[in-house]
């Protein structure tokens, strides 16, 4: 697994970009994200007047020039970024040949160097039915990386996944830094309030669907029993039809426009991602003509 | 409803196969995918109104065994029954020889085929068509024939006569078939003006037509080789001058020719005459074109021309018999009768006949007829008889003619005259070995025999001198069997040679004949039996027919020519009635329409198209 998850090639790629934070991060440390607060990074915020105490060599002697009053010039803080990555790690993504769960941790394999390189810390969690397992918990640098990042490999898929049950009791910070839910959100079960829930505690949200080829664009004709990765006993039995291949064409643009819908109106970012496109193109184009990496 | 192969709904027996199949493949392939969400899903944007989503899963199957239904009627070829919608046609076609008269370049008989074509055509499906012909025999060609296309087939071969046809007998075959078929309508296709029809409906295919003949045309080839040709020329329409023309042997310029005025429907005669060598046929012709050209020209052929006619004369008084044989034609030699003077080896193969008079040779000829006049001395066993003596009368006697009335005695003494006397004084007791048939007695003795000898050559034996001591030459009945036995023993192959189409054509078959081949004018060929001394054949075409004989001696060959009969030559001519007796019923037949099958297969194949392109959008298209 560890081999197809890292692929040294495009993380020296990845190096280059940089991770668009919609919201000022309000972390504990310095980072390379700019904060709420005001700090002592080079990006001027302010005027304040002169208080006795404050460092004078900020005081702006162009401003007490013109009105004879002292000002203090103010700057915006830099904090670091929490990255919490959130893998779907329930049967429906690891069943088969679908590749979706080699595709789902080699996103989060990207994600997770791509915040190690801006000193970021990071958090890699799988969910499983209503379980929040932390794989990578507040990773720290590239040495970090290298030794935490074959954790990944070891990840299993099988069970169910329930979203908002395993995150939403979980500690998500506040306000410091993005959470990526990678995901098919293939299921009935709720997602939603996680989405919510993230966003709430102000958080730049990122849900990430992989779908594979075969969910995009089945080819099963003729009378099928399907029955669920997942679980046994939801099955669908039909004789595959074109009106229903029509049909399942409608859904799956139903149950994109769906979650493209709900994050556009929560302010989180959505993409589509294929089970076998290549990463690097995620990356490089995708990602970067949403305004989510730079 | 009946279906005309019943079999074919034996296809049917598909249909539970086809059951069977789609049951043991219709298993639904079970698969287990990553998730059902997006499957279970698709059911909100199915369009259920539709009820043929209901049966899409069998649909296939509907239309499969919809075909195979399709199919088996087809193949069952179903056909309707229209109650009273059919007749019972019975034609009547004259296929006389004027029905071979052509307008405006189709045939009479061309007319009335197509006549009777478009009636079948337009018949309703389920009629029936009975054709009845009348040519050289009267017959009915088809009988109560169901089958359009079989009916249009048979009319198709029917083929005119070159004879006169015999419409009374046609009317008492179709009078037969109205009493076994009361609800027949007949139909009289004919050239003849019909005054009274019952019921039967006439179509008159005649129209306005010229037509020029010739008849009883002969020939004379007397001395100092002047050949003349009489005859007459007749037009039936109109008064017309006529060149009659003379082609001898085939000949591209004609030898005479000669204008004839004529008046319509009379006969007008003429002759012709000029200087010419031997010949072997004279072809006569008007020049002038008619609309039925099949009497304008006649062809005589010289009998003797190709015939092994020399004779050899073996005697001291051969001036009689030299007479004879000139009258009739045919060439002699004369050698005395002494046995320095004949010597068979020398001669052998050169006559077709030996007359041998009041001397007996040292040994039979065996390459043809042989005459024995008045032997003088007994002949070896092959020659069939024996002199016994001579038998000399005290006073003139007459001669008895032989009364039979076997065809061989009554053809050798055809022409004479009972009633004329033929008296001897002399005569020679005769005895034979073989079967000889006598013409004449005296006293109870055969005095006159006629037969074969040894070597199947024909021989006749007198018992008595024609001249010295007997009146034969100079008698009716002695020159008339003279003639007849020349005729006998040396005769042509055939008797005329000019007939008229109908007519029996006698062939007189050779001694030692293996096969006579008659060749019509249209070149069929026909061979007679040999076992008779005459074979007859019935002329059914106008024109020249060949007739050859194969003997050991080698082949004959003779040429007839056929006339048309002089009842055809009016084109015109007028029937006074055609009867077919009975009363027709006005019942008429059931119809049926049957012309489903091309219908099926077209249904057929729109549902296999329609079937492969579901098949295509179920299986293919994304």
């Amino acid at each position: 697994m560890a081999k197809t998850v890292i692929d040294d090639e495009l993380l020296q790629q990845i190096e280059l970009l940089q991770m668009l934070v919609k919201n000022n991060v309000a972390g504990m440390f310095g980072g390379n994200h700019k904060s709420k607060t005001y700090g002592s990074s080079c990006e001027f915020a302010d005027y304040r007047e002169y208080t006795p105490g404050d460092d004078i060599t900020k005081i702006d002697w162009n401003a007490y020039a013109r009105f004879e009053k002292l000002y203090t010039k103010l700057f915006l803080d830099e904090r670091q970024m929490h990255t919490r990555i959130y893998i779907d790690a329930s049967n429906s993504m690891g069943f088969g040949k679908s590749k979706k769960d080699e595709q789902a941790l080699k996103i989060a394999a990207a994600f997770a160097y791509l915040s190690v390189c801006e000193m970021d810390k990071v958090s890699v969690y799988t969910v499983q039915n209503k379980q929040l397992n932390a794989v990578i918990s507040g990773m720290l640098g590239k040495e970090a990386y290298v030794s935490s990042i074959n954790a990944l490999n070891g990840v299993t898929f099988s069970g169910d996944s329930y979203l908002a049950d395993a995150i939403v009791p979980s500690t998500v910070g506040y306000g410091d830094g993005m959470s990526i839910i990678i995901s098919d959100f293939l299921t009935d079960n709720d997602y939603e309030s996680a989405i919510d829930h993230l966003t709430s505690k102000k958080r730049h949200v990122l849900c990430v669907q992989v779908l594979s080829k075969e969910e995009l664009r089945p080819k099963a004709r003729g009378k099928m029993h399907f029955f669920d990765s997942e679980d046994n006993n939801r099955y669908y039995r039909k004789n595959i039809t074109r009106e229903i291949a029509q049909a399942y064409k409608k859904a799956v643009e139903y149950a994109t426009g769906r979650i493209r819908d709900y994050c556009a109106a929560r302010g989180a970012d959505y993409l589509l991602v294929g089970a076998e496109d290549p990463v690097g193109k995620m990356f490089f184009e995708r990602l970067t003509d949403e305004g989510v990496l730079k | 409803m009946r279906l005309l192969y019943p079999l074919g709904l034996l296809g049917l027996l598909a249909i539970p196969f086809l059951i069977a199949i789609y049951i043991i493949k219709s298993k639904y392939t079970e698969q287990t995918i990553t998730s059902t969400y997006l499957w279970t899903l698709s059911e909100r944007f199915l369009k259920r109104k539709n009820p043929i989503n209901r049966i899409t899963g069998i649909i296939s199957l509907i239309l499969q065994i919809f075909i195979v239904i399709l199919i088996s009627w087809a193949l069952a070829h179903p056909v309707f029954t229209l109650p009273g919608k059919a007749l019972d046609y019975c034609f009547i076609l004259d296929g006389s020889a004027s029905m071979q008269t052509v307008e405006d370049g189709e045939s009479r008989f061309d007319a009335g085929k197509e006549h009777i074509s478009k009636m079948i055509s337009s018949a309703a499906d389920g009629s029936t068509f009975t054709l009845i012909t009348t040519g050289n025999t009267t017959d009915m060609v088809m009988k109560e024939v169901d089958d359009k296309r079989t009916a249009l087939r048979r009319l198709d071969a029917v083929e005119p006569a070159y004879v006169a046809s015999n419409l009374a007998t046609a009317a008492e075959m179709a009078t037969r078939y109205l009493e076994e078929n009361p609800s027949c309508r007949f139909y009289l296709i004919t050239d003849r003006a019909v005054e009274n029809a019952t019921n039967v409906e006439v179509i008159n295919v005649a129209g306005n037509v010229t037509n020029y003949a010739l008849d009883e045309v002969t020939y004379t080839y007397g001395g100092e080789k002047n050949l003349t040709v009489k005859g007459k020329a007749f037009s039936y329409e109109n008064d017309a001058t006529l060149t009659v023309e003379v082609f001898v042997d085939g000949g591209n310029s004609p030898a005479a020719s000669a204008d004839v005025s004529v008046t319509a429907g009379a006969a007008a005669d003429f002759s012709m005459s000029w200087t010419q060598e031997e010949f072997t046929s004279l072809t006569v012709k008007i020049k002038q074109s008619d609309n039925l050209t099949l009497d304008n020209s006649v062809t005589l052929y010289n009998k003797r021309a190709d015939a092994k006619s020399k004779a050899l004369i073996v005697s001291n008084q051969p001036n009689f018999i030299k007479f004879t044989l000139s009258a009739l034609g045919i060439s002699y030699d004369v050698v005395e009768a002494n046995d320095n003077a004949y010597n068979y080896d020398n001669v052998r193969g050169k006559y077709g006949l030996y007359i041998f008079q009041n001397y007996t040779p040292a040994a039979m000829p065996t390459d043809g007829a042989v005459w024995f006049v008045n032997p003088d001395t007994g002949v070896d066993e092959t020659s069939g008889f024996t002199r016994r003596s001579a038998e000399i009368l005290p006073n003139s006697t007459r001669l008895q003619l032989n009364p039979s009335s076997k065809n061989r005695v009554e053809a050798l003494l055809k022409n004479t005259d009972k009633a004329e006397g033929t008296y001897v004084k002399e005569y020679i007791k005769l005895g034979t070995y073989r079967e000889f048939t006598t013409l004449v007695y005296c006293g109870g003795d055969p005095v006159v025999l006629a037969g074969n000898n040894a070597y199947g050559n024909r021989e006749v034996v007198f018992g008595l001198d024609l001249i010295e001591s007997s009146d034969f030459a100079m008698s009716y009945n002695g020159r008339i069997i003279l003639y007849n036995l020349i005729e006998y023993t040396f005769p042509s192959l055939v008797d005329s040679a000019k007939l008229y189409c109908g007519e029996p054509m006698s062939v007189n078959v050779p001694a030692n004949c293996t096969g006579v081949k008659v060749e019509s004018p249209s070149g069929k060929e026909e061979y007679l039996s040999t076992s008779d001394a005459i074979a007859e054949y019935e002329l059914t075409e106008v024109g020249e027919y060949t007739v050859t004989a194969v003997t050991s001696n080698g082949t004959q060959v003779a040429k007839v020519y056929s006339q048309l009969p002089v009842a055809e030559r009016t084109l015109n001519a007028a029937e006074s009635h055609f009867t077919v007796s009975g009363e027709i019923s006005t019942k008429k037949r059931d119809g049926r329409y049957g012309e489903l099958l091309y219908a099926f297969i077209i249904l057929a194949v729109i549902v296999v198209a329609d079937w492969a392109v579901y098949c295509y959008e179920q299986y293919q298209l994304r």
